[in-house]
């Protein structure tokens, strides 16, 4: 059963680990670099997602037997190491994206891996079918990473982050109304995490000579890989709706909307809270359908739906020891 | 003539044997799990107060049953987690879901025989019980076994019940919530062969 307050503990739990470790970190050197800040935001937001998964209580198997083990062992630490070793200034930023959209790729290839659909069983996927629906999403992560690493360069990685951390927090709470309350959990750290790590690392970056709102590539780049991890779950093992993944894929895209010309050149602050506002919209429209497929679908488990008014009087005489009639 | 008598002597042995092999082999009767006249049910306490019953629509295997050597007897079952069946729709979609069965990840249930012994009525088999992706040692008294001839078809019918903990085969705990732990699997097959 869903129990909000346990998410939100590890929500905190998360965000309080991740804010720690990096404002510590600031305030041990001043005067760093941007990859030294970037290693920061990576070791911070791999700290607060342990401690976040911890207080979740969320069971893990080793090795990894399903989807979520999967994608919470395996996908989100390679995609944390990739980008720390992207990081580095010796690192030239054609192999950084080499690793990157190598990720990409074998993402839904590992998120898949011995589940009905690779397994050739009747009913589900031929192996042409299964090639082309993991490339059209590969497909899709490779575009978005790249375009949110492309605008997260110069001033939006703030925004992008922050973006990322709602797409995460509502893909959660979608994934959990359409009845998967294990996978949708997930998010609730990883949100935690990313949000304590973006607020942390802008206040120690304030110091050095970068753009404004700017921010490593890690947090936007390790985002991106939760978000796509957790819908792709949902919607591949849960009854997540293409349709409502795609669209939250692609919400942080709408942070694209700010560089039009007539907004470019506005205060950093305006720009970033139209950013987040039109993200926040479309997410909004995506959350009120999923409840109202969750009233339509899942309610009547609860069981309130078929109670009727004679029950619902008999039970109330029952529990005031009441008489007369219904 | 001491030679020919020899090669006969051994034609006759090889053949001895390969006739007496044969026929131990044979002795074993294959049976086809009948799914028109078998059903693989099962239930579960719904907030310690009462119970939810389920059937599984889709079940396959077959048993091999040798009346002289019971212990060479064996039983294959697989279940298609797919059709689970609570007489919900809702609930049927959401028991399909990783928080439960995970019918993506674990497609069957399966139970597969590995020694067999006769007791009063019946047969107890033990076995390898795999479900949620995770297998364990179970051991299931079925009664019944006897044949009979309906229509020119050989049918063969048992009984078992298995009583489980749904968190021992890796279902998440904090999932389990209104549902108990402890499930019920109820399993009344029939077995033809011509």
């Amino acid at each position: 059963m869903p129990d909000l307050l346990l998410y939100l503990k590890s929500m905190g739990a998360a965000a309080i680990v991740s804010s720690i470790f990096v404002l510590t970190m600031a305030r041990s050197r001043r005067q760093a670099s941007t990859s030294w800040w970037n290693s920061v935001c990576v070791v911070g937001v791999g700290l607060g997602l342990a401690v976040g998964f911890y207080v979740l209580s969320l069971r893990f198997s080793l090795p990894p037997v399903n989807a979520l083990d999967r994608l919470l062992l395996i996908v989100v630490p390679v995609g944390l190491s990739i980008e720390f070793l992207a990081g580095f200034p010796r690192v030239p930023r054609w192999a950084a994206w080499l690793f990157r959209l190598s990720l990409a790729a074998a993402i839904p290839r590992i998120l898949l891996h011995s589940s009905v659909y690779l397994s050739g069983s009747a009913g589900e996927w031929s192996l042409w079918q299964a090639v082309a629906v993991m490339a059209v999403c590969s497909t899709l992560l490779a575009g978005v990473w790249s375009l949110l690493a492309r605008l997260s360069r110069g001033s939006g990685g703030v925004a992008i982050s922050l973006a990322l951390c709602l797409t995460i927090l509502c893909a959660g709470l979608t994934v959990m109304l359409a009845g998967y309350i294990g996978g949708g959990s997930a998010a609730f750290p990883m949100a935690g995490a990313l949000l304590a790590t973006t607020i942390g690392a802008r206040y120690g970056m304030r110091q050095i000579s970068v753009p404004t709102g700017s921010l490593p590539a890690a947090v936007p780049g390790t985002g991106v890989v939760c978000l796509f991890g957790l819908l792709f779950v949902g919607c591949f093992f849960g009854r997540l709706s293409g349709e409502s993944a795609l669209v939250m894929l692609l919400a942080p895209l709408l942070c694209w909307v700010a560089e039009i010309p007539l907004m470019r050149h506005r205060k950093a602050w305006l720009v970033t809270v139209l950013r987040l506002a039109l993200v926040a919209i479309l997410l909004a429209v995506v959350l009120v359908m999923a409840k109202r497929r969750f009233d339509r679908d899942m309610a009547p488990l609860l069981g309130k739906a078929q109670v009727s008014e004679y029950n619902l009087c008999y039970w109330n005489r029952l529990s005031q020891h009441g008489r007369g009639p219904c | 003539m001491r030679q020919f008598i020899s090669a006969w002597a051994m034609a006759l042995a090889i053949g001895t044997v390969v006739i007496v092999g044969g026929e131990s082999a044979s002795a074993a009767d294959e049976y086809d799990y009948d799914l028109v006249h078998s059903s693989v049910s099962f239930k579960a306490r719904h907030l310690d107060i009462s119970w939810i019953h389920g059937r599984f629509n889709e079940v396959s295997g077959k048993f091999s049953l040798d009346r002289e050597d019971p212990s060479k007897s064996t039983f294959e079952l697989t279940i298609k987690a797919d059709s689970v069946d609570t007489a919900n729709k809702a609930r049927d979609e959401h028991l399909r879901q990783p928080d439960y069965f995970d019918t993506k990840q674990y497609p069957n249930i399966e139970f597969k025989s590995t020694s067999t012994k006769a007791i009063k009525d019946g047969y107890e088999v033990t076995g390898d019980f795999t479900m949620h992706g995770t297998t364990k040692k179970v051991t299931l008294v079925l009664m019944g076994g006897k044949e009979h001839d309906f229509k020119k078809v050989k049918r063969v019918a048992f009984s078992t019940e298995l009583s489980l903990k749904r968190s021992d085969y890796g279902f998440d705990k904090k999932a389990i919530g209104p549902i108990g732990d402890a499930a019920l699997i109820m399993i009344d097959c029939e077995g033809v062969r011509d």
